[in-house]
C-alpha cells in the first residue's frame, strides 16, 4: 500500500503566474544528447516482445543521424514504436526519443510510406469524433455492429481493425448533452451547498473542464463525477468548446489534420487561460497533449499554444494542489483496488498523482502495478498488426491485476481501462469515480454494482 | 632483403598518389605505390570532404576556379559513390562585405560556375539553422566528398590494371646511383623488414612529406607545411556546404560529411608535417565563425578535432621546372637539381587529384620517351563489393547505409552503432587482409566515427578481429590493437572534451575500466603500428578572445509544489537509491527524483568497494579492508575516510540482506575481494559479487569453458578465453550456433532478449544440449551476464543440473543485466515501504532561503511547467559527469546544475585531461566534485551530497558502488 502523499502545509501552495521552462532543447537537436548507453533498450515494453521494433535508441538517436528530407529511411519498423515514453523517462541524458518517433512516422506517411488501406483505417480510428460523431446517435445500433463477430471480422478483412480487439459500447446519452440539461439544478445546488456545508469555498472560482472524446461518447459517468467532484470543492465548471486533442492523429502520424485539432482547441481554451482559469482534464493522455506533445511534436511554439499548456493540469494533479480537497469529507470505501498508472501519466513527470488522491479514501487499500504500459497505447492495439504485440505487452499488468483478486480496476486513461477490461476480464474505472463516490456522488455502472454487492455483504 | 622491381614507383597513399597509381595502371605501366601508413593516413584522410565548385576561388584565384568547376563534373561521373551531391550556399552574414556579392558573380560567370540566388526564405526551408540574418545566398554545384572511398576505388580501379599498392611501408631513403634515382628504400612495418623497390622512376606523391623523401636523396624541396584544424559537429545541422560569402578565410566552411558536420579550418605554418598542436584558439576560433553562420553552434556537441597539413610549396630554385598552372606543383628533378627518374608532385586541392595526376603522369611519359593518353576522366571507378543493397548508382546519399540497414533488416547485426556499420562490413574489412591495424577498419567502414567514439564497437570490432584476422592474432596483439584504438578515438576527441562528450568519454572509461579492466590486461599498452597523438597544445599559441561565462538560468518561481517530504532524493543511481531505501525503512517520507536510470545499469552489477590503491597500481588489492585503512590516512577527504570500517561493513552487510531476502545473494566481505573474468578475459578485482558469478573466481584454476552464441555481440568467448589462458587459467571457448538454438531465432539478440529466454527452461534445455559435447575438461561455464532478469538463481541452478558443472555469469558491455538486477531490488524495497519514485524528473534549480544557508525548494523539470518539491532534506545522488551531476563548459567552468554547489577542478581545460586515454593516474577533472563536511553535508545546511557527486576519481578506484553504499547507507541511517 503506497501512502505517500500527506496533508500538504498550506504556505507550501503558491499560485504564482505560471513560468516557463527554463529552457527547451528542440526536438531533434536532443539527439546529439544520446551517450549510447543503452538504457532505453531496458525500458521498451515493445523491444522486449517483438522483433519487429528494433529499439528506441535504434529508431531515434541512432537512425536520426541518418534522415534526411526526401531520403528512403524510415522504414516501417519505426511504426512499430507505441509512443508509451518509457524510453524518454529512462533516458539518463534527456534525448525525446518518443517525439523523434512520432515524427518518423509522420515521415512515413508524408512520403506516401503507408498503404492506403491502412492510412484509412488509422484515420478512422483516429478520429475519435468523426466516430463518435456518426456512431453515438445510433449506440444501440452502433454497438450491436461493434459487438457483431462477422462485422468485427469484416472490418479487419477490409480495413485492418483487430477483430479481437474492444471496443467499448457507445453512451446513449452525450456527456455535454446531460452537462447543459442539468446545469440549472447544478447551479441552484451548488448555491445551497455554498450557504450551507461549504463556507470555504468561494463561489467565483471557475475551471475549464476539458472532458475529452472518452468522456463524450463512451463514458459520460465519467465526466459526471469529476463535475461532482469540482463542485464539491467548490468551482463553478465551464465546459468550454473543444474537440479532439489531437493525439490519436498526432501517434498516426497524421500532423496536418492534428495541427487543425490544436489549433482549434488553443483557440477555444486560450480565453480560459488568459483569465487564469486552469484547465482540467480527467483523460491523462489529452491532458499531456493539450500541455506538451501538440506543441512539442508539431513545433507550435506561440503564446497562446504556451499559455494553453501552462494552464492544463491532469484533474489528480489539480486536486493535490487544492488545499480544500483535504478537507473534503470523504466516506470509507473498504476495497483494496489494483491501479495502473498509464504510460501518457508518468509522461506528465508528476510522480503518481492519482495514488495521493484516492490515499484520501479511508478503507481504500490501493495495489500499484508499475507496470510500463498497458500496450494499448491509445490507437496501436486496435489496428490488426501490432494486435498481439499490445497484448503482450499487456501481459504482466494483465497478471498483476488478476493476481489482486479485486471485482475492478483503477485506471486513468480510456483506452488503458478498455485494454484491462479486454486483457483481465475486469471492469475498470477512472480514480474519479471511486473518490466522487467516496464523497456520496450517485455512483453509475460497475462501481455501483460492486459498491452495492459489498453493501449488501456487510449487511449480510 | 625483399626486392620489388617495377616500371614506376609512387610514393604516397593519399589522393595524389593513389589518382596517379590508377592513371599510370590505366596508361599501362607497371607501378607499385607505396604508403608509410594506411592509405588516406596523411592529409587526404583530414580535410573537411569538399568537392569544389570552384566559386571559392572565383574572385582570388581564376584559374582554380576553372579547373575546379572542370572537376567536379569529372568527378561526379566518374565515382558518383563517393560523391554527395548536397550543393553548397555561400551566404552573405552580418559580418561580410556586401561589395564582394558583385565580384563572386562575375568570378564564378567567367569561370562557368552556375550560381544562382535564394531567397532568405527559401534558404531557411532548406537550412533551418542557419542564421535568419543572412542578407545573400548563392547556391552553387559544391559536394561533399568521401576522401577515404575514393582513395580505395582508385587504388582498387589500379589494382585491377595489374597495379600494386603496399600500405605500412613507410621509405627510408631513395637510391640513388650516379645522378639517377633507381627506387626507394623501404620500411614494411607490419612485418617489420626491409624491402627495396627498384623503379626506372619514382613519383615522390608525399604531400606535405615530398621534402622529407627529396631529403634522401639530396634534393631540397622547401615545404611549408600548413596546418588546418576542423571540428566535427555530433550530427548533420546542414545538409547542404555551407560558405561564406567573402574571401577565403579561416573558419569559413561547414560541410555535411557523412553523419557530421565539419567546420574548417584554420591555416597555421608548422615546421614539420609530423609535429604539430590543436590549439584551443583554433577551437574557439571554429566555434566562434560557427556561430556566424549557425546561431546556437556554440552549445552543440562537437565530436572530436583533427588537424591536416596542406603542403605549400616554396620555389627555391628558379627555371622552367614548375608546372604552368598555379594550383599545384610538379617538379622534374632532372631538370631542376640534375637528378634523373624523380618527379615531385605535391599542393593542390583534393578537388583537382586527378587532373594533377594526368599532368605527372603525362610527364612520366615524355620522360620514359613513350606517348600514352590520359583516359581516367573516361572510366567509372569500381565501387567496392559489398552486400550493401541496392548498389547506389547515384551519387552516395545520408540515407544509404540506414536505408540497407532497414533493407536488409539487419537491426541486430551492428558493429558500430553509430555508423550503422555491420557484422559483414567489419569482417569484410578484417578478412580482406587489409586492416593491419582497427584504425584501418575505420577508414574502410566508419567504425568508431560516431558520438560513442568507440565506446561499444571497439570490444566488438577487437572481438571479431581476435577470430578471423590471418594470421590468427596473439591475445596480447588483439590487446594492444584494442588499446591503440581507443587511443586514436582519444587523440582526436581531446581538443574538445566538454559538456556532453566529455560525460561519454566517462562512459567508455566506465566500460573500458570497471567493466572490462582493459588497463590490467596482459600484453603492451601499445603496438608499433599505434597512432601518433598530436602535440600537446601551446605550440603555436595565440591569445583566443575570451567567452563571457554563460549566466546559470536563475531558477524559475514556483506555481506549483507537490507536498513536502522529509527527503528529497535526487538521482536514481546505487547512492540515491541507497540512501532513499534506508530512509523509507525508517518510516521517512521519502521522494527520489530521477532524470533517468544510470550507473547501475552500465556497471558489471557487483559492489566495487577498491579495486586499484593507488590507482596507479598494477597489482590488484586482496584485501579492500586493508587498503581503505591506508587510504583513509592518506587521503582524509575521500569518502571513506569519513567513515569508519564498521559503518562501511555494515552498509554492505545491509545491501546483502536486502538482495539475499530478493532470493539474489551476494557474496563477498571486506576481507577479500573476489578476481572475477571480465568480458575482455581480464582480472576484475570486486568485494561483493552475486552468487552467479561468483564461480569465475580467478583464484581457483579451475578449466573454463567460455560460452558464446552467435549474433550476440556483445561477447566474445574466443578473446577472453585466450586472455585467460595468457593468464594462466585454462580456457577454452564456444559459440553457440543461435540460429540452431529453439527461442534464439532472432533478427536482434542483445543482452535482454537472452536475459528474457534463460528464464524459460526449455531454452535452457537445448542450450545445455548444445554444450554436451563441448565439455571436454571444463569444470566451470562462464556466460555472458544474461542469465535472466528476475531469477537467475533458478536458470544458474537449471543450468547446473543440467551440465554438471559450475555455471558463472561475466559482465560486459551496457546494458547490464546484473546491474538492473540490483536497481530493481531497491526500487522495489523503496516503494514497497512507501517511497516515492518519479522517473523523467530532471533535477532544474533550487531556491535558497534568505540567509543562503538553506534550501527551500528544488524544481524538475515536467511537461508544460516546472514542478517544486519542499522538503526538510534534499540529497544530491545525481552523479558526477557521467551521471549528469556535474557539468563543463568549452570555456572550462565545471559547475553543480541543481544547487549551484562549488566544483573544485582544474581551472584549465587543458588539464582536465591526460593525452593518453589509459594513462595510469586518470583524467585530473574525473577527481572533481562537491566538497562536504565529514557527514556529507553541503554548504546548505539541509543539503547533502553522495557516491559519484563527492570528490574523488571513483572509476579509477574502482570503488563506485561501495562508495555510492557506503555514503547513500550512512546518510540515510544518519537523517533517519
Amino acid at each position: 500500500m503506497i501512502e505517500n502523499i500527506e496533508t500538504p502545509e498550506k504556505q507550501a501552495m503558491d499560485a504564482d503566474q505560471p513560468v516557463s521552462q527554463p529552457f527547451h532543447l528542440p526536438v531533434e537537436l536532443s539527439l546529439d544528447q544520446c551517450i549510447k548507453c543503452n538504457i532505453c533498450i531496458t525500458a521498451c515494453p515493445v523491444a522486449a516482445v517483438t522483433d519487429l521494433f528494433p529499439g528506441p535508441k535504434y529508431e531515434a538517436p541512432q537512425g536520426g543521424r541518418f534522415r534526411m528530407p526526401g531520403q528512403p529511411t524510415p522504414d516501417h519498423s519505426v511504426d512499430y514504436c507505441s509512443g508509451c515514453r518509457a524510453c524518454n523517462l529512462a533516458c539518463p541524458t534527456g534525448v525525446k526519443i518518443a517525439e523523434m518517433n512520432a515524427r518518423a512516422r509522420h515521415t512515413l506517411v508524408e512520403q506516401g510510406k503507408v498503404p492506403a488501406r491502412l492510412r484509412l483505417r488509422n484515420n478512422l480510428i483516429a478520429r475519435t469524433e468523426l466516430l463518435g460523431g456518426l456512431a453515438q446517435p445510433i449506440a444501440p445500433l452502433s454497438n450491436a455492429v461493434l459487438a457483431n463477430p462477422l462485422a468485427r471480422k469484416a472490418a479487419e478483412v477490409t480495413l485492418g481493425i483487430a477483430a479481437k480487439a474492444y471496443f467499448p459500447p457507445f453512451a446513449r446519452e452525450r456527456f455535454t448533452a446531460w452537462f447543459k440539461k442539468t446545469s440549472k439544478a447544478r447551479a441552484q445546488r451548488a448555491a445551497h451547498s455554498n450557504e450551507a456545508d461549504c463556507p470555504a469555498a468561494s463561489p467565483q472560482k471557475q475551471v475549464a473542464f476539458f472532458h475529452g472524446c472518452a468522456t463524450e461518447y463512451y463514458e459520460p459517468r465519467l465526466g459526471r463525477a469529476a463535475i461532482f467532484v469540482l463542485e464539491a470543492l467548490g468551482f463553478e465548471v465551464i465546459v468550454p468548446r473543444q474537440n479532439c486533442c489531437g493525439l490519436p492523429l498526432l501517434s498516426n502520424g497524421e500532423f496536418d489534420a492534428a495541427r487543425q485539432a490544436h489549433q482549434r482547441n488553443v483557440k477555444s481554451l486560450v480565453e480560459f487561460a488568459r483569465q487564469g482559469i486552469p484547465i482540467v482534464g480527467t483523460s491523462t493522455s489529452c491532458t499531456l497533449t493539450l500541455k506538451e506533445e501538440a506543441p512539442e511534436l508539431l513545433d507550435m511554439h506561440d503564446e497562446a499554444t504556451r499559455l494553453v499548456a501552462e494552464n492544463t493540469y491532469d484533474f489528480n494533479e489539480f486536486l493535490l494542489l487544492q488545499p480544500t480537497f483535504y478537507e473534503l469529507p470523504c466516506a470509507p470505501i473498504p476495497l483494496t483496488l489494483p491501479y495502473h498508472q498509464p504510460c501518457q501519466y508518468r509522461g506528465h513527470r508528476l510522480g503518481n498523482p492519482a495514488v495521493g488522491v484516492l490515499a484520501r479514501i479511508p478503507a481504500l487499500t490501493i495495489l500499484e502495478s508499475h507496470a510500463t504500459c498497458c500496450g494499448i497505447a491509445g490507437t496501436y492495439g486496435y489496428k490488426k498488426e501490432k494486435y498481439e504485440i499490445a497484448q503482450a505487452v499487456g501481459e504482466p499488468l494483465f497478471e498483476f491485476i488478476k493476481s489482486v483478486g479485486a471485482p475492478l480496476a483503477v485506471c486513468d486513461s480510456e483506452t488503458c481501462r478498455w485494454q484491462i477490461t479486454h486483457g483481465t476480464g475486469l471492469p475498470a474505472v477512472h480514480p474519479v469515480e471511486l473518490l466522487a463516490a467516496s464523497l456520496g456522488s450517485p455512483t453509475e455502472g460497475v462501481l455501483a454494482k460492486v459498491l452495492r454487492l459489498r453493501h449488501t455483504r456487510q449487511e449480510a | 632483403m625483399k626486392i620489388i622491381d617495377t616500371e614506376i614507383l609512387v610514393i604516397g597513399g593519399g589522393a595524389t598518389g593513389t589518382g596517379i597509381l590508377r592513371d599510370l595502371a590505366m596508361r599501362g605501366f607497371r607501378a607499385v605505390l607505396v604508403e608509410k601508413r594506411d592509405l588516406t593516413h596523411g592529409t587526404t584522410g583530414r580535410f573537411h570532404g569538399l568537392l569544389h565548385s570552384g566559386a571559392r576561388y572565383a574572385v582570388k584565384d581564376p584559374a582554380a576556379a576553372r579547373e575546379c568547376i572542370e572537376e567536379n563534373r569529372i568527378l561526379r561521373r566518374i565515382m558518383p559513390h563517393c560523391i554527395e551531391d548536397t550543393g553548397g550556399f555561400f551566404v552573405q552574414t552580418p559580418w561580410d562585405d556586401p561589395a564582394y556579392a558583385k565580384r563572386f558573380l562575375r568570378g564564378c560567370h567567367e569561370a562557368g560556375i552556375p550560381v544562382e540566388e535564394l531567397s532568405a526564405p527559401q534558404m531557411l526551408a532548406r537550412e533551418p539553422l542557419l542564421n535568419p540574418n543572412v542578407t545573400r545566398c548563392f547556391h552553387v554545384p559544391d559536394a561533399a566528398a568521401d576522401g577515404f572511398a575514393a582513395a580505395h576505388a582508385n587504388v582498387n580501379a589500379a589494382r585491377q590494371y595489374g597495379a600494386q599498392a603496399l600500405p605500412y611501408h613507410e621509405v627510408t631513403r631513395l637510391l640513388t646511383d650516379t645522378g639517377r634515382v633507381q627506387g626507394a628504400l623501404c620500411q614494411d612495418l607490419v612485418h617489420d623488414e626491409p624491402v627495396a623497390i627498384h623503379a626506372d622512376l619514382v613519383i615522390n606523391a608525399a604531400g606535405a612529406w615530398v621534402g622529407k623523401i627529396g631529403a634522401t636523396a639530396g634534393v631540397e624541396i622547401a615545404i611549408r607545411p600548413g596546418k588546418g584544424t576542423m571540428i566535427a559537429v555530433n550530427h548533420r545541422i546542414v545538409n547542404t556546404v555551407i560558405n561564406r560569402l567573402k574571401m577565403p578565410s579561416d573558419g569559413d566552411i561547414l560541410v555535411p560529411a557523412h553523419t557530421v558536420a565539419v567546420m574548417g579550418t584554420t591555416d597555421l605554418q608548422v615546421p614539420d608535417p609530423d609535429q604539430f598542436a590543436i590549439e584551443p584558439w583554433e577551437i574557439e576560433l571554429m566555434l566562434a565563425e560557427g556561430e556566424k553562420i549557425i546561431p546556437g553552434f556554440r552549445q552543440m556537441r562537437f565530436l572530436r578535432a583533427w588537424a591536416g597539413v596542406r603542403p605549400l610549396y616554396q620555389e627555391t630554385k628558379t627555371g622552367p621546372s614548375r608546372d604552368i598552372t598555379r594550383s599545384f606543383v610538379l617538379l622534374d628533378h632532372e631538370q631542376r637539381d640534375g637528378l634523373a627518374g624523380l618527379l615531385t608532385i605535391t599542393s593542390g586541392k583534393w578537388t583537382t587529384y586527378r587532373k594533377m595526376a594526368a599532368v605527372t603522369v603525362d610527364k612520366a611519359c615524355e620522360k620514359l620517351g613513350t606517348r600514352r593518353e590520359c583516359r581516367t576522366h573516361l572510366e567509372r571507378l569500381p565501387q567496392p563489393d559489398s552486400d550493401r543493397t541496392p548498389a547506389p548508382r547515384r551519387h552516395h546519399t545520408l540515407g544509404e547505409r540506414l536505408a540497407h540497414v532497414e533493407h536488409a533488416q539487419a537491426y541486430g547485426d551492428l558493429i558500430c552503432e553509430c555508423e550503422l556499420a555491420t557484422r559483414s562490413d567489419i569482417e569484410q574489412a578484417i578478412a580482406n587482409g587489409q586492416a593491419h591495424t582497427l584504425d584501418d577498419i575505420r577508414r574502410d567502414m566508419r567504425l568508431g566515427m560516431g558520438p560513442c567514439q568507440g565506446g561499444f564497437c571497439t570490444l566488438r570490432a577487437a572481438g571479431l578481429w581476435h577470430c578471423l584476422k590471418e594470421p590468427s592474432p596473439e591475445a596480447q596483439a588483439t590487446n594492444a590493437a584494442l588499446r591503440d584504438f581507443l587511443q586514436e578515438r582519444w587523440k582526436g576527441v581531446l581538443p574538445v572534451l566538454w559538456g556532453q562528450q566529455l560525460r561519454q568519454e566517462r562512459l567508455n572509461e566506465l566500460i573500458y575500466l570497471n567493466v572490462l579492466n582493459l588497463d590490467h590486461l596482459p600484453g603492451p599498452t601499445a603496438s608499433p603500428l599505434r597512432p601518433e597523438n598530436y602535440l600537446p597544445p601551446g605550440h603555436n599559441p595565440q591569445p583566443g578572445e575570451g567567452q563571457p561565462t554563460p549566466a546559470s538560468q536563475p531558477p524559475p518561481a514556483a506555481i506549483r509544489r507537490l507536498p513536502p517530504v522529509d527527503a528529497l532524493v535526487i538521482g536514481g543511481g546505487l547512492a540515491g537509491l541507497t540512501a532513499a531505501w534506508r530512509l523509507v525503512c525508517r518510516g521517512h517520507k521519502v521522494r527520489l527524483v530521477t532524470k533517468g536510470w544510470g550507473a547501475t545499469h552500465w556497471g558489471a552489477g557487483c559492489i566495487d568497494v577498491l579495486g586499484y590503491y593507488p590507482i596507479e597500481s598494477h597489482q590488484a588489492i586482496e584485501s579492500p579492508l586493508l587498503a581503505m585503512a591506508r587510504l583513509a590516512l592518506e587521503q582524509p577527504a575521500h569518502p571513506y575516510a569519513r567513515l569508519s570500517m564498521k559503518q562501511i561493513g555494515e552498509a554492505l552487510r545491509a545491501f546483502q540482506e536486502l538482495c539475499a531476502g530478493a532470493g539474489y545473494p551476494l557474496h563477498g566481505s571486506l576481507e577479500r575481494n573476489w578476481l572475477l573474468p571480465t568480458a575482455a578475459g581480464a582480472f576484475r578485482p570486486t568485494c561483493l559479487a552475486p552468487e552467479t558469478m561468483i564461480a569465475g573466481d580467478l583464484t581457483d584454476k579451475a578449466p573454463m569453458l567460455i560460452v558464446g552464441f552467435s549474433g550476440y555481440h556483445d561477447f566474445y568467448p574466443q578473446l577472453v578465453a585466450a586472455n585467460l589462458q595468457e593468464q594462466g587459467i585454462p580456457a577454452r571457448a564456444v559459440l553457440l550456433d543461435s540460429a540452431a538454438l529453439a527461442g534464439l531465432q532472432r533478427r536482434r539478440i542483445d543482452a535482454l532478449t537472452l536475459a528474457r529466454l534463460f528464464e524459460q527452461a526449455p531454452f535452457r534445455s537445448a542450450v545445455a544440449q548444445a554444450l554436451l559435447s563441448h565439455l571436454d575438461q571444463a569444470e566451470r561455464l562462464g556466460f555472458p551476464a544474461v542469465l535472466g532478469l528476475r531469477d537467475p538463481l533458478r536458470a544458474m541452478r537449471g543450468l547446473e543440473s543440467l551440465l554438471g558443472r559450475r555455471i558463472f555469469e561475466i559482465p560486459g558491455l551496457p546494458p547490464s543485466v546484473p546491474g538492473l538486477r540490483l536497481h530493481q531490488i531497491l526500487v522495489e524495497a523503496i516503494q514497497k515501504s512507501g517511497g516515492q519514485v518519479i522517473e523523467g524528473a530532471e533535477a532544474i534549480g533550487s531556491q535558497p532561503s534568505q540567509n543562503g544557508r538553506q534550501i527551500e525548494a528544488v524544481w524538475t523539470e515536467a511537461a508544460a511547467r516546472p514542478l517544486a518539491h519542499v522538503a526538510r532534506h534534499y540529497i544530491l545522488a545525481s552523479g558526477g559527469f557521467l551521471g549528469g551531476g556535474l557539468m563543463t563548459s568549452a570555456t572550462g567552468e565545471v559547475g553543480e546544475r541543481v544547487f549551484g554547489l562549488d566544483i573544485q577542478s582544474p581551472q584549465n581545460r587543458l588539464e582536465w585531461v591526460q593525452r593518453q586515454f589509459l594513462h595510469p593516474s586518470g583524467h585530473p577533472i574525473f577527481r572533481a566534485g562537491a566538497q562536504t563536511d565529514a557527514q556529507f553535508r553541503t554548504v546548505y545546511e539541509n543539503v547533502y551530497a553522495l557516491g559519484g557527486a563527492l570528490a574523488g576519481d571513483f572509476v579509477r578506484e574502482r570503488s563506485l558502488e561501495g562508495v555510492a553504499l557506503a555514503s547513500g547507507f550512512y546518510l540515510g541511517e544518519a537523517l533517519a
